[in-house]
């Protein structure tokens, strides 16, 4: 056991201090390679073990809450350090706030630590390991061809990827932290160390914009970091102990439970960047994509669901538990609406995680057995599907140099296997029988009894097929009479893209097992399960998905259609109807005086509905009111 | 096993010939409500068998692919339904087939297909969340979502949910191509925008997606006919009457635009939806 | 097998003509009476005959007008489009010849100088009754091509 937290916490430590030290590409590669390999194997050794508890006395002979004490204290100084630099006083603020809390709580209230378990691993930290270690990894891997490409494009002399996979590797090391520390210190000081990582990779290019960004980024986390501290002290004090799973299965009193727990939750929608906290994850996307892909949106904002999913049990049956269904319906209705009017593809991509995360959020509130598996299956299929589309966008950057979805037109006769692995996470995004949608049907099922959910739910979900549906239809489109000629990527890069594909697919078509294995094990016996599982049938008393047949039907539909493909290929290959005036180019047509012209159809984008500019600030509005219900609602 | 074995062959053989007679049917009484005569009531398998007769010819190989996903997507919706499966997961694949039909047609880079694809998310985008509001409001009253357990209710659910299946009927119209809301395409000739996200499928394809629709509109009278499953006249006479006030709906209204559609099928529909939930749970 | 099928592939496309209506350059006055055939008097939709606005649904080309150099592109353009089997009529004596406008210095002429015409109505304008004619002849021609196809 130790072993294994050994491999999962410290080694990414270790490995990040030899990316740092070791300035050579190749020794680098090889300890991130290395590195990735050790923890998709560390992660799956970790399934026969658990669940387990583990409180290691000492590291290296020192007393570990005393190690945790210092590096508490030097990650709010790094932290103040930076607030100093950039000459920001809310983060100096916050982090001499959150300082001055953490030494009360560790100097006058506490007598040292010691009694509460470390470490705790059941079926959630498991799979939110897994999702860590292997998914995480994978990007880390696909990370190395595009950085070399990015610094390539920049004209960077001196290479700065030593500082950015040490602080890549860092963050792998910390994420797996967070889901397995049980002792609440513990987990507040990986949740710290994800914000700095945070914090360090946004402004790694260290432009204006993306300097700006990173700040933006610190401040509103460090927000989040002082309502989980405050939320400690409170509970430090009231219960006399930070033991995560004693204190959410011997509930003493609702009424001292709430506050804190209102707290946690406010630390984890700034953590998953739900509105109002939306603008940094959205600043983020400045960052190199690989970033994006396992920061902001497969690990780091999961964080904030994993957090309220944990303390889920604890507020079961509360008004703050309805509160977080309304908010997290909200946040999903609006992040889709403001999907719907962007173009910019990382945009779309990080507007759909902050609307997904508050799904999740949704289902976390609704708080039923059923709801609870969604919102596990969604954290699950949100992240596959998620990093890959990232990956997606930053190898299509990399090769058109725009993100700008009209710019992707017709990529397929480009880059057609890049284009036909994107269009395969869209379609794992929206469509049964794959998981995301397997996810949303039992959040919506679980949801219905609950009026103003259900309701923004069902808005939030047609949007979200709006602005899927549009960016995967015009990869394709462009007049192609079907002759396959691969472009050329880095094999890790293949790699990283189509092993995450197949696993998006592969794993809704096993969604059934990996309820019966992982999920109804992860919710315990807080929650009876639901669901019955039948020749890969899933099915209780008012709902049923049948999610293998119906895979073995889409296996078979597809071949059809393939070979329909194939058929279509020996067709007549005509030019769009273009009023009879086309000509032997696609979308050209014979205008005035026998000039060429172009015909152009671009994207709806309705900005004059679901613009940025147009929405953001009442979404705002509404979410600092439905906030102020959440925390007002607990007190 | 029999039971659903014969359930398989209805939804996938015999719920395309009902879709077809009955598409057949709205264009006779369409005829006379303008006076004519109009064709032969098997006209709409004339139609298809005559253009999957016809040469195979494309713009893009995927919009194959699309078509045969879009026309499989809504065979499995119907015989699903039939299998009395789960309403949410019936329309969530019958959506798979509407998001292939819009896929296919920005495949193309016509203006005319373009531009039909968006007013098709855009219906989607009207009628979507109408119908997973109905859904949710059947659940409220019956307490299951499997149609199994609907049509075993024992009264018509019309008589507790009037609003919903008014707003199930903006989603029909919308669905059924009918004026005021056929944007994106429409079963006339001569439009602005051609024949939208039609335009550019021929021959073979463009039978593959009548055939489609034809599983579209069962899926849908299948919808209504929850409202009524007490008995099979009561039912009949349901359906019978939607139907026809669909057909009068298209010949009395004009074409309006998107934004129209939009505002009127959200404001319109939200209201009635939210007025007989907030009836239902209360109830 | 094979033979029934075609016998009844035959008796569709005979049943389900669908027509694309392209106005050559013409003065209206075909297209009036083109139009005419789709009101309750004449309703060609009788004989499952729908006026579509694509080539590319179309079974049957109806050209009114004359050609002339800026329009016969798109006159072959249309035709590339229709999927075969397809037939076309020229109505009218501008679409036959050229009428009035043949020496017209920048007119073609007939229909039948650009693309190959399969039924001539004639007429100026011509007849609603004509065109229905027209168009019952037009389907004559489709098993025509099919025994032609059948003989390769």
């Amino acid at each position: 056991m130790a072993e294994i937290i050994f491999l999962l916490i410290v080694v990414p430590f270790i490995a990040a201090l030899g990316c740092l030290l070791f300035r050579i590409q190749f020794i680098r590669a090889s300890i991130i390679i290395i590195c990735a390999g050790l923890l998709m194997g560390g992660s799956l050794f970790l399934i026969p073990m658990i669940p387990f508890a583990y409180s290691p006395g000492s590291f290296f002979g020192v007393n570990i809450h005393e190690i945790l004490q210092g590096a508490d204290f030097l990650l709010l100084l790094i932290i103040f350090y930076f607030g100093i630099k950039h000459k920001n006083l809310v983060i100096q603020a916050l982090s001499i706030f959150q300082a001055v809390m953490l030494g009360y709580l560790e100097f006058f209230l506490s007598d040292g630590g010691g009694h509460d378990v470390v470490f705790y691993c059941d079926h959630l930290s498991l799979i939110l390991v897994l999702i860590i270690c292997i998914i995480g990894s994978i990007i880390c891997l696909q990370a190395i061809p595009y950085m070399k490409n990015h610094e390539a494009h920049l004209k960077i002399a001196v290479s700065r990827q030593p500082g950015f996979f040490f602080v890549m590797l860092l963050f792998l090391g910390g994420m797996n932290g967070v889901v397995l520390a049980n002792d609440m210190k513990f987990l507040y000081f990986f949740f710290e160390v994800t914000t700095l990582c945070s914090f360090l990779l946004i402004g790694h290019d260290k432009t204006e914009r993306a300097t700006r960004n990173a700040v933006r980024a610190l401040w509103m986390n460090s927000i989040g970091g002082a309502a989980f501290v405050s939320g400690l002290v409170y509970l430090y004090v009231k219960l006399g102990m930070l033991d995560m799973q004693n204190i959410i299965h011997t509930t003493p009193q609702a009424g001292i439970i709430v506050l804190p727990m209102a707290l946690l939750c406010f630390a984890s929608f700034t953590k998953s960047a739900q509105f109002p906290f939306q603008s940094w994850l959205l600043g983020a996307m400045v960052a190199p994509t690989p970033v994006s892909a396992l920061l902001h949106s497969s690990t780091m904002v999961k964080v904030g669901v994993y957090l309220v999913l944990r303390i889920a049990p604890a507020i079961q049956g509360m008004f703050l538990s309805q509160c977080i269904t309304v908010f997290g319906a909200f946040t999903f209705l609006a992040g889709a609406a403001l999907a719907v009017g962007q173009s910019n593809g990382k945009k779309v991509l990080a507007y759909s995680t902050i609307s997904n995360l508050g799904l999740i959020f949704a289902c976390a509130g609704v708080n039923t057995s059923e709801a609870i598996t969604a919102a596990i299956i969604l954290i699950i299929f949100h992240a596959v599907s998620k990093a890959l589309l990232f990956l997606c966008v930053g190898t299509i950057e990399q090769h058109i140099e725009s993100r700008n979805i009209e710019d992707m037109r017709g990529l397929y006769t480009r880059m057609p296997l890049t284009a036909l692995i994107t269009v395969m996470g869209v379609i794992t995004m929206i469509m049964p029988p794959f998981g995301l949608l397997l996810g949303k049907w039992m959040a919506m099922e679980a949801a219905a009894r609950s009026f103003f959910g259900i309701i923004m739910i069902a808005m939030g979900s047609a949007l979200t097929v709006m602005y899927w549906a549009r960016w995967a239809g015009i990869l394709m489109s462009d007049p192609f009479a079907g002759k396959f000629k691969l472009e050329r990527q880095p094999v890790l890069t293949w790699f990283a893209l189509i092993s995450l594909s197949l696993g998006a697919a592969s794993l809704s078509v096993v969604s059934p097992w990996i309820y019966k294995l992982g999920i109804i094990p992860a919710m315990g016996k807080d929650y009876l399960s639901s669901y019955a599982l039948d020749f890969g049938i899933l099915e209780n008393s008012f709902g049923v998905f049948a999610v293998l047949p119906l895979s073995l039907v889409a296996v078979f539909g597809f071949l059809i259609a393939v070979l329909a493909v194939k058929g279509a290929t020996r067709s007549r290959i005509v030019m769009p109807y273009l009023s009879g005036v086309q000509t032997s180019e696609p979308r050209v047509f014979r205008g005035p005086m026998n000039q060429n012209v172009i015909a152009e159809a671009g994207n709806y984008y309705l900005s004059s509905i679901f613009g940025e500019t147009r929405l953001t600030a009442w979404i705002n509005i509404g979410a600092v009111i439905l906030l102020t219900l959440v925390i007002g609602g607990a007190l | 096993m029999s039971n659903t074995i014969i359930a398989i062959i209805i939804g996938f053989l015999v719920a395309p010939l009902v879709g077809g007679l009955i598409s057949g049917l709205d264009r006779i009484i369409t005829a006379r409500l303008q006076g004519r005569i109009g064709p032969p009531v098997w006209q709409a398998f004339y139609d298809v068998i005559k253009l999957m007769s016809k040469e195979s010819m494309v713009v893009n190989v995927w919009q194959a692919f699309c078509a045969y996903a879009y026309v499989s997507a809504a065979a499995i919706a119907v015989v699903l339904f039939f299998l009395k499966s789960d309403l949410l997961l019936i329309l969530f694949i019958q959506a798979v087939g509407a998001v292939f039909l819009v896929v296919g047609a920005l495949s193309s880079t016509s203006p005319y297909s373009q531009v039909g694809a968006h007013r098709e998310l855009l219906q989607i985008l009207a009628y979507e969340p109408l119908i997973i509001l109905v859904i949710a409001g059947i659940y409220l009253e019956t307490g299951s979502f499997k149609i199994s357990a609907i049509y075993d209710w024992n009264q018509p659910l019309i008589f507790k949910l009037p609003f919903l299946f008014v707003a199930l009927g903006y989603a029909l119209t919308i669905k059924l191509r009918k004026s005021p809301f056929d944007l994106s395409t429409s079963h006339h000739g001569h439009q602005e925008l051609v024949k939208g996200v039609l335009t550019d499928y021929s021959g073979p394809y463009l039978a593959l997606i009548e055939i489609g629709h034809w599983y579209d509109v069962v899926l849908l009278l299948g919808f209504c006919s929850l409202f009524w499953a007490t008995g099979a006249v009561g039912m009949l006479a349901l359906l019978a009457l939607t139907y026809f006030a669909e057909i009068l709906i298209d010949n009395v209204t004009a074409r309006m635009t998107w934004r129209w559609m939009l505002g009127y099928v959200w404001a319109m529909g939200f209201t009635l939806c939210s007025v007989n939930l907030i009836w239902v749970i209360l109830g | 097998m094979k033979k029934m099928l075609g016998k009844i592939i035959a008796s569709t496309r005979m049943k389900s003509p669908w027509i694309l209506h392209f106005d050559c350059g013409s003065c209206n006055g075909c297209d009036i009476e083109v139009l005419a055939c789709l009101t309750p008097v004449y309703d060609i939709e009788r004989f499952g005959m729908v006026n579509v606005g694509n080539p590319m649904h179309a079974d049957i080309l109806l050209v009114t007008g004359t050609v002339n150099h800026r329009n016969k592109k798109v006159l072959t353009n249309l035709y590339d489009q229709m999927p075969a089997p397809k037939v076309v009529i020229a109505i009218g004596a501008c679409g036959l010849s050229g009428g009035i406008f043949r020496d017209a210095y920048n007119v073609v002429g007939g229909v039948d100088r650009v693309i190959p015409v399969d039924v001539y109505v004639p007429g100026c304008p011509a007849k609603p009754e004509a065109i229905i004619d027209g168009a019952v002849l037009a389907l004559k021609k489709f098993e025509v091509l099919r025994q032609q196809k059948l003989a390769v």
